[in-house]
């Protein structure tokens, strides 16, 4: 402290000799500011626009690319999600195919058998009915042949009497 | 009582200058020299610096863009989301003139390169360069609040009470006073320091003390940037506004 009070003595003392000091305030103030304003006008031109704009388009560019990510990311989930709804649709789907299916072939299979057993009664029924018809006839046969021999037998036997 | 060789204190060349003759205005050539090295300087960086831009920067680009994100940053704490802008040029301007012109006078040997008179040192240890640095931030908080309040901006010394109307007349003295002075001090009592060090042991012992006036010209580079946002923001928030969040 003294030290620097010191100086300032001595500093005072230079002053008078030859008008300079540590507190020799002059035309150095304005011709300093002049400059100041000066540099910070080129370095805005230079230096905080040019790179202040990259900041900022580098911010868009990294929030926008961000963005487009997410909406891409949500699309791509979205889609995934359809795929597995149409999955699980056609599975279903598959499975009414194939219950239909079998239902089909059981009733197809079903009509079959029975168009089968129909017709099965049905030649059964016709052969019974013709073995019927047969039999009547041959048993009408068989009567008018035993009216006839009985006749005869009737005849000879009268004949003979007669005679 | 300090007894040093009037000698001695003669080989520092406290206030001489290396005066110029402007039409009958005086000037410190030693104080244009460096500082015109150091806009030199701050031009070529900035000009290499974006002579290519890329969108993935690197190298310079990459360190530049730090810069201005830091000088942003610092706009932003202290002026506030909505207005920074503007005033990024001014506030990132101040901090790089005074650190360049505050880490030049300490790692250039300027003393190497003699002049008729005075020294070459960083231009803010010459009480002109701050003195105008601070009138600027005057300047330029009044037009920052006169522009956004009008002449509302008188409100703002009768507040909270119209019995700090005086206190509050007073700050705007204050201010660019304790700026210039507090930049100017630190500086000039660094290099003091450094170079009374130097003329007593000459070797090694001054390097922690030459390593601590690189930090102090940092704080001292950042605090004035640092305080100017903080006048601007206050002119356009107003008293107790948003910068004591």
């Amino acid at each position: 402290m003294m030290n620097f009070v010191w100086l300032l003595a001595v500093e005072a003392a230079e002053t008078v000799e030859e008008g300079g000091g540590l507190f020799d305030l002059d035309a150095t103030l304005p011709l300093m500011a002049v400059q100041f304003v000066l540099l910070a006008v080129a370095l805005n031109a230079l230096f905080y626009k040019p790179l202040g704009k990259v900041l900022d388009e580098r911010d868009g560019y990294i929030s926008s690319n961000q963005v487009d990510a997410a909406e891409r990311l949500a699309k791509a989930e979205q889609i995934a999600n359809q795929y597995q709804q149409e999955l699980a649709e056609t599975r279903r789907q598959a499975q009414t195919v194939i219950a239909e299916a079998q239902e089909e072939a059981q009733k197809i299979a079903s009509k079959t058998v029975a168009a089968a057993q129909q017709e099965a009664q049905a030649q059964r029924e016709q052969v019974q009915r013709e073995l019927d018809e047969q039999k009547s006839q041959a048993m009408a046969t068989l009567e008018q042949q035993v009216d006839g021999l009985s006749r005869q037998i009737l005849d000879k036997l009268l004949g003979s009497l007669a005679a | 009582m300090l007894t040093i060789h009037p000698l001695v204190l003669a080989k520092l060349e406290v206030g001489q200058h290396l005066y110029w003759q402007l039409g009958g205005l005086k000037l410190h050539g030693q104080v244009f020299l460096t500082s015109w090295f150091v806009i030199g300087a701050l031009l070529l960086v900035s000009f290499l610096a974006t002579r290519n831009i890329q969108r993935i920067p690197s190298g310079l680009q990459n360190f530049m863009e730090y810069a201005l994100e830091f000088i942003r940053d610092l706009a932003k704490n202290q002026i506030g989301e909505k207005e920074y802008r503007p005033w990024v040029p001014f506030v990132g301007t101040l901090f790089l003139f005074i650190f360049v012109s505050n880490w030049s006078g300490a790692l250039i040997p300027w003393k190497l390169i003699h002049l008729p008179a005075g020294e070459l040192a960083a231009p803010t240890n010459d009480i002109n360069t701050t003195v105008a640095l601070a009138l600027l931030t005057s300047l330029a908080y009044f037009y920052a609040g006169f522009s956004h309040r009008g002449l509302g901006y008188f409100a703002k010394y009768i507040e909270p009470t119209p019995i700090l109307l005086p206190i509050n007349i007073l700050e705007d003295f204050t201010k660019p006073l304790s700026l210039s002075f507090r930049l100017f001090g630190n500086i000039l009592a660094d290099e003091l320091v450094v170079a009374v060090l130097v003329l007593l042991v000459p070797l090694f012992v001054p390097l922690p003390v030459m390593v601590l006036g690189l930090f102090t010209s940092a704080i001292q580079a950042l605090i004035f940037a640092t305080l100017a946002a903080a006048y601007i923001g206050e002119a356009i928030e107003g008293h107790g506004g948003e910068e004591h969040e």
